[in-house]
C-alpha cells in the first residue's frame, strides 16, 4: 500500500466534495447544531451544578443550626443528598435525564431518588435530547452514508473505475482511500465541536475538582475517532460492494434504522423479558418480610430482640435494662439499623444485578452494532451511564447508614436509660456533635472502573476497526470493476 | 388505467415488503403495549392484596392507639390506566401509576418513583405511537420519493405526456393507492389493537384513530409536495430523509432543550427542604405556636388542645406533620407552576411540528401525558386531605382501634376523562397538510403538471 496513492485517493475525495455548495450548507447545519447542543448543555449543567451546589450548602447549614436535641431526633431530621453531575456531561447527556437527583437520607428508611429531569418533563423528552454525543453518534453516521454512499458504485457507473484500476491502482489503496477522504469530512464537524467542547470544559469551574474530565475527554476523543472511521470505511464496503449508487444507499440508509431505532429498543425488550425486575411495592414488600422474619425491634417479645437483652443483661450482672451502663434503647437501634441497612443492600444488590444482565443484553449487541458501542462507552466516559448513578446511589446510602449509627452511638453514649421522652433534659446533647458529623461529597467514579465497565463497548470497537481492515484486504476479490 | 397502476403497485416486491415490515413492526408494538398493560394490572392487583395484608397486620401489632396506628397505615390511590394507554405508553412508564401514603405529611411522600431500569427510560418503548411517529413516516418516503422521478428516470414519462390527456391524474391515482395501501395497513392495525387490547369504542379512540390517520395524510401531502419540486429520485430522498430526521429527532429535542433552560426546576430541590424543616423543626420549639397554626388551618378542629405539660400528644404530632405540608405549600405551588408552564410552551411550541403534536395528542388521549400525571397528584392531594379529615378527629378523641372497620379501606382509583378538543387536536395537522397540498397544487401548474 503506497501513502501517497491514498493520499491521492483521500484528497479527490475531500475535493470533490467540498467544492459542492451543499456539502459546505450540511457542514455548516450540523456545526451550528453542535454548537447549540454543546451551548445549551453546557448551560443546563452549569445551572444544576449551581443549584445543587447552593442546595447542598443549606443543607448542611440547617444540619449543623440545629439546636441541642436528642440524636435519634437528628437521625429523623436526617440529610439530604444531591447528585453532581459529572463535568463531562454536558457532551453526553445519557441517562441523566432519567435517573434522581435528590435523595432524602434518614434513619431506618431508604427513599427513592426523585426528581429526575423525566419527570418534570412531557412526552417531548422521549424524542430522545439533543447533545453532541447525540449528534455523533446518530446524525453524524447519517451524513457519512450520504457523502460515502456513491463514492465508489458512482465511478463505477461512469466507467471512471475501471481507469484508475488499469492505472495501478490496487482495490485496498482505493477503498482506504476513500475511506480516509470521507473520515476527513467527518472531522470537519467533529474537530470544532472537539475544540469547543475543551474550552468549555476549561471554562467549567467545577472541573478543576475533577481533573479526570480532560483524561476522559481525550479517550472519548479517540472512541469517536475509531467509530467515525469505522462508519467511513463501512460506507465505501458497501459502495464498493453494492450494483448501483441507489442500491448503495437503501442498504446504507437501512443499516441505520435498522441498528440506530430498531435494534436498541427490540433488545431491550428482551433484556427486560429475560431478566424480569420486581416493582417497587414488590421489592419493598420482600425487604420487609424478610425484615420481620430476623427480629422487629418495636416488639418486646421478638426472640433476637429478647436474646440480644438477655445476652446484655447477664453480661454486665444487672437486672434491668435501666441498670446497664449505656443506653439501652440506642443499642437495640444500632443493632436494628444495622440489619435492616445489610437486608437492603443484599435486595438492592440484587436488584441492581438483574438491571445489569437486561443491559448487559443490549450491551451485547455493540459487538453486531457500533452504534451501542459508541453510545454506552460515550455514556460511561462523561459520567452519564448507570454504573454512575448506581455509584452514586450506593454513597448516598452509605452515607446514610453513618448518619444513622452515629446518632446511635451519640444516643448509647450520652442518653440517660431512664429518660421517658425525647424532650427530657437529660435526653438532650449539644448541637456541637452535628458538625462532627463530615459533609456528603458526591465523589465520580475513577477512569479504570469505567474501563472495567465498558469493556465490551471497547472490545467491540477494536474488533470493528480490525475486522474493517482485514475486510478491505481479503474481501476485494469479488469486487467488480464495472 | 387506475386498473394498471394499481397491479404495477401489486407487483413491486419493494412497496409489498415495506408494507409488511410495517405491519409486523406494528405486531410488535401492541405486544409490548399488551405487555405494559399487564404487568401493571398485575401490579394493582398485588399492590391491593398487599395493602388489605398490611393494615391488618398494623391493626394487630398497634391495637391501642389509632394515633399511632395511622403512622404506619398505608392507602393506595391508582391513576387509572385505560386500555388505549397501550398504544401510546407516554410518561406511564416514568411516574408511576400509584402512589401508597399515609395520613403523614405528604410532600415528603408524593413524588416517591417506582423502580425502573433507567436504561429502558432512556431508549425508549417501542409502542404503536413510536410505530406510527417514525416508521411510517420512513415507508411513505420509501413509496413517494420516485413518484415522477421514477418514471423520468426510466424514460416513461415522455410516454406518460404524450399518451394520457391528464398526467396529473395519473399521478394522483399513484400515490392514492399508496396512500390507501397505507391506511389500510394502519387500520388494519388499529383493529387488531382493538380487540387484542381490549380498547373500548369511545370518543378518545376514535379521535385517537383520526389523528392517526392525519399523521399519514400529512407525510402523503408532504411526500406530494416534494414530488411537485421535479427533482432526481436521490435529490427527493434526500429532501424527505431531513425532513424526517428534523421532524422527528432534532426538532423535538432542540425544543425539549430550550423548555429545559428557559424553565429551570430548582423549586423541585427548595420544596424538599421546606418541607422537611417545616415539620422536623416543630420538636425542637414549644408546642402551643405549632397548635395554634394548626387550628387556624383547621377551625373545625379548636375544640381539641394539646394537654397541658404533657411531652405528647398526638394532636401536636400530626400539628407537626401538617406543618411539613403547609410550609412548602408555596414552593409546592411554585413548582407545580413550574411544570405546568414547561407543558404549556412545549405543547404550543409543538403545535408547529406534525409529530410532535400527533405524540403529544396521542399521549393526552391515553392519559399518559404530563396534564394527567399533574392532574393525578392533584387528585393524590385531595385523597390524601380526605383521609386526615376523617381520621383526625378519631384520633384526637382517641377512637378504639376496634371500632373502625379497617376492611374498607381498598385501593381507590382516579379515572380522569380525556378532554377532547377537537379542532385543537386535528386542525393543526390538517392545516399543514392543506398548506402541502396547495403549495404542491401551485407548483405543477407552473410546471405545467
Amino acid at each position: 500500500m503506497r501513502i501517497n496513492i491514498l493520499k491521492l485517493n483521500s484528497k479527490q475525495v475531500w475535493s470533490s466534495k467540498i467544492k459542492n455548495s451543499s456539502t459546505l450548507w450540511l457542514i455548516g447545519i450540523f456545526n451550528v447544531l453542535l454548537l447549540f447542543a454543546l451551548f445549551s448543555g453546557y448551560k443546563n449543567l452549569v445551572n444544576q451544578q449551581e443549584t445543587v451546589e447552593h442546595y447542598s450548602h443549606e443543607v448542611r447549614e440547617r444540619w449543623e443550626n440545629r439546636p441541642d436535641k436528642h440524636p435519634h431526633r437528628m437521625a429523623h431530621y436526617g440529610y439530604v443528598a444531591f447528585r453532581n453531575r459529572f463535568p463531562l456531561s454536558f457532551f453526553d447527556f445519557g441517562m441523566d435525564s432519567y435517573v434522581g437527583n435528590a435523595v432524602f437520607l434518614e434513619a431506618h428508611k431508604q427513599n427513592t431518588v426523585n426528581f429526575s429531569e423525566a419527570s418534570l418533563s412531557n412526552g417531548l423528552l422521549r424524542f430522545g435530547e439533543i447533545s453532541a454525543g447525540m449528534i455523533l453518534q446518530l446524525l453524524l453516521p447519517l451524513l457519512i452514508f450520504f457523502w460515502g454512499f456513491d463514492l465508489v458504485a458512482r465511478e463505477r457507473e461512469h466507467g471512471t473505475l475501471r481507469i484508475l484500476l488499469t492505472q495501478g491502482v490496487s482495490w485496498q489503496e482505493l477503498i482506504l482511500g476513500k475511506s480516509l477522504g470521507l473520515f476527513a469530512l467527518a472531522l470537519s464537524i467533529f474537530v470544532p465541536s472537539v475544540i469547543t467542547g475543551l474550552i468549555l470544559l476549561i471554562f467549567n469551574k467545577f472541573t478543576s475538582e475533577n481533573l479526570q474530565s480532560f483524561l476522559r475527554f481525550f479517550f472519548l476523543i479517540i472512541s469517536y475517532l475509531a467509530y467515525f472511521f469505522i462508519l467511513s470505511v463501512l460506507a465505501i464496503l458497501v459502495s464498493a460492494k453494492a450494483k448501483s449508487s441507489k442500491s448503495a444507499l437503501t442498504s446504507l440508509i437501512g443499516f441505520w434504522l435498522f441498528f440506530t431505532l430498531m435494534l436498541p429498543k427490540v433488545s431491550q425488550v428482551v433484556g427486560q423479558n429475560l431478566f424480569p425486575s420486581p416493582s417497587k411495592i414488590e421489592f419493598d414488600t420482600t425487604v420487609e418480610q424478610e425484615l420481620i422474619k430476623q427480629g422487629d425491634s418495636h416488639n418486646p417479645n421478638d426472640p433476637h430482640y429478647k436474646a440480644l437483652k438477655y445476652s446484655l443483661l447477664s453480661t454486665y450482672k444487672v437486672d434491668s435494662t435501666h441498670k446497664l451502663p449505656f443506653n439501652y434503647s440506642g443499642y437495640v437501634m444500632r443493632e436494628g439499623e444495622k440489619l435492616s441497612a445489610e437486608t437492603y443492600k443484599k435486595h438492592q444488590a440484587t436488584l441492581v444485578e438483574t438491571y445489569q444482565k437486561q443491559q448487559n443484553v443490549v450491551r451485547f449487541t455493540a459487538f453486531l452494532n457500533p452504534y451501542m458501542a459508541i453510545k454506552n462507552l460515550s455514556m460511561a466516559l462523561s459520567g452519564t451511564d448507570y454504573s454512575a448513578y448506581n455509584d452514586f446511589q450506593n454513597q448516598a446510602e452509605d452515607f446514610r447508614y453513618k448518619l444513622a449509627q452515629t446518632m446511635n452511638e451519640l444516643q448509647i453514649k450520652y442518653i440517660g436509660n431512664k429518660v421517658k421522652t425525647s424532650a427530657d433534659k437529660k435526653a438532650i446533647i449539644s448541637k456541637k456533635h452535628w458538625s462532627d458529623l463530615p459533609d456528603f461529597h458526591h465523589q465520580f467514579l475513577g477512569l479504570v472502573e469505567v474501563f472495567k465497565n465498558e469493556i465490551i463497548s471497547i472490545i467491540s470497537l477494536i474488533l470493528w476497526s480490525l475486522g474493517l481492515v482485514f475486510l478491505v484486504k481479503y474481501s476485494i476479490k469479488n469486487l467488480k470493476a464495472f | 388505467m387506475e386498473a394498471l397502476l394499481l397491479k404495477n403497485f401489486l407487483r413491486s416486491k419493494g412497496l409489498m415488503t415495506g408494507l409488511l415490515i410495517l405491519f409486523v413492526a406494528g405486531l410488535i408494538s401492541l405486544n409490548i403495549g399488551k405487555h405494559f398493560l399487564d404487568k401493571n394490572k398485575e401490579i394493582i392487583e398485588k399492590t391491593a392484596h398487599y395493602q388489605q395484608e398490611s393494615i391488618a397486620k398494623n391493626v394487630e401489632f398497634h391495637p391501642k392507639e389509632i394515633g399511632l396506628l395511622l403512622y404506619y397505615v398505608r392507602f393506595g390511590l391508582v391513576n387509572d390506566i385505560p386500555n388505549l394507554a397501550g398504544l401510546a405508553i407516554g410518561q406511564r412508564d416514568i411516574n408511576p401509576s400509584l402512589q401508597s401514603v399515609t395520613i403523614r405529611n405528604l410532600e415528603e411522600q408524593k413524588y416517591a418513583t417506582d423502580l425502573m431500569n433507567p436504561m429502558y427510560q432512556m431508549l425508549g418503548n417501542m409502542d404503536f405511537s413510536f410505530v406510527l411517529i417514525y416508521f411510517f413516516p420512513l415507508i411513505i418516503i420509501a413509496f413517494c420519493f420516485n413518484l415522477i422521478s421514477e418514471e423520468k428516470e426510466e424514460g416513461t414519462w415522455s410516454l406518460v405526456l404524450s399518451q394520457s390527456g391528464n398526467p396529473l391524474k395519473m399521478l394522483r391515482i399513484k400515490i392514492l393507492i399508496r396512500f390507501v395501501s397505507v391506511l389500510l395497513v394502519l387500520v388494519l392495525l388499529l383493529i387488531i389493537a382493538k380487540f387484542y387490547l381490549a380498547i373500548s369504542f369511545g370518543a378518545a379512540f376514535w379521535a385517537f384513530i383520526l389523528t392517526a390517520i392525519l399523521y399519514v395524510v400529512f407525510w402523503f401531502a408532504l411526500a406530494w409536495l416534494v414530488a411537485s419540486f421535479h427533482k432526481n429520485s436521490s435529490q427527493n430522498a434526500l429532501i424527505l430523509l431531513l425532513s424526517w430526521v428534523t421532524l422527528t429527532i432534532v426538532v423535538p429535542a432542540g425544543i425539549n432543550a430550550i423548555t429545559v433552560n428557559l424553565y429551570p426546576v430548582p423549586e423541585a430541590f427548595s420544596t424538599l427542604l421546606e418541607s422537611r424543616d417545616g415539620y422536623h423543626n416543630k420538636w425542637d420549639v414549644p408546642k402551643e405556636p405549632t397548635v395554634a397554626k394548626f387550628h387556624q388551618h383547621y377551625p373545625q378542629f379548636s375544640q381539641f388542645k394539646h394537654p397541658e405539660g404533657k411531652d405528647y400528644s398526638w394532636l401536636w404530632y400530626y400539628a407537626m406533620q401538617q406543618m411539613g405540608d403547609d410550609e412548602a405549600a408555596k414552593e409546592a405551588l411554585a413548582f407545580k407552576e413550574k411544570l405546568k408552564k414547561r407543558n404549556a410552551f412545549s405543547s404550543t411550541a409543538g403545535m408547529f411540528f406534525p409529530s410532535i403534536h400527533a405524540q403529544l395528542s396521542l399521549n393526552a388521549l391515553s392519559l399518559s401525558d404530563m396534564d394527567n400525571y399533574l392532574n393525578f397528584i392533584e387528585k393524590l392531594e385531595n385523597f390524601h386531605e380526605q383521609k386526615r379529615l376523617y381520621f383526625y378527629p378519631k384520633i384526637f378523641t382517641e377512637a378504639a382501634v376496634s371500632e373502625e372497620n379497617w376492611k374498607k379501606f381498598g385501593l381507590e382509583f382516579y379515572q380522569e376523562k380525556p378532554s377532547l378538543n377537537w379542532l385543537k387536536m386535528l386542525l393543526p395537522l390538517l392545516i399543514i397538510s392543506t398548506l402541502c397540498v396547495f403549495w404542491a397544487k401551485l407548483k405543477f401548474r407552473k410546471n405545467g403538471i
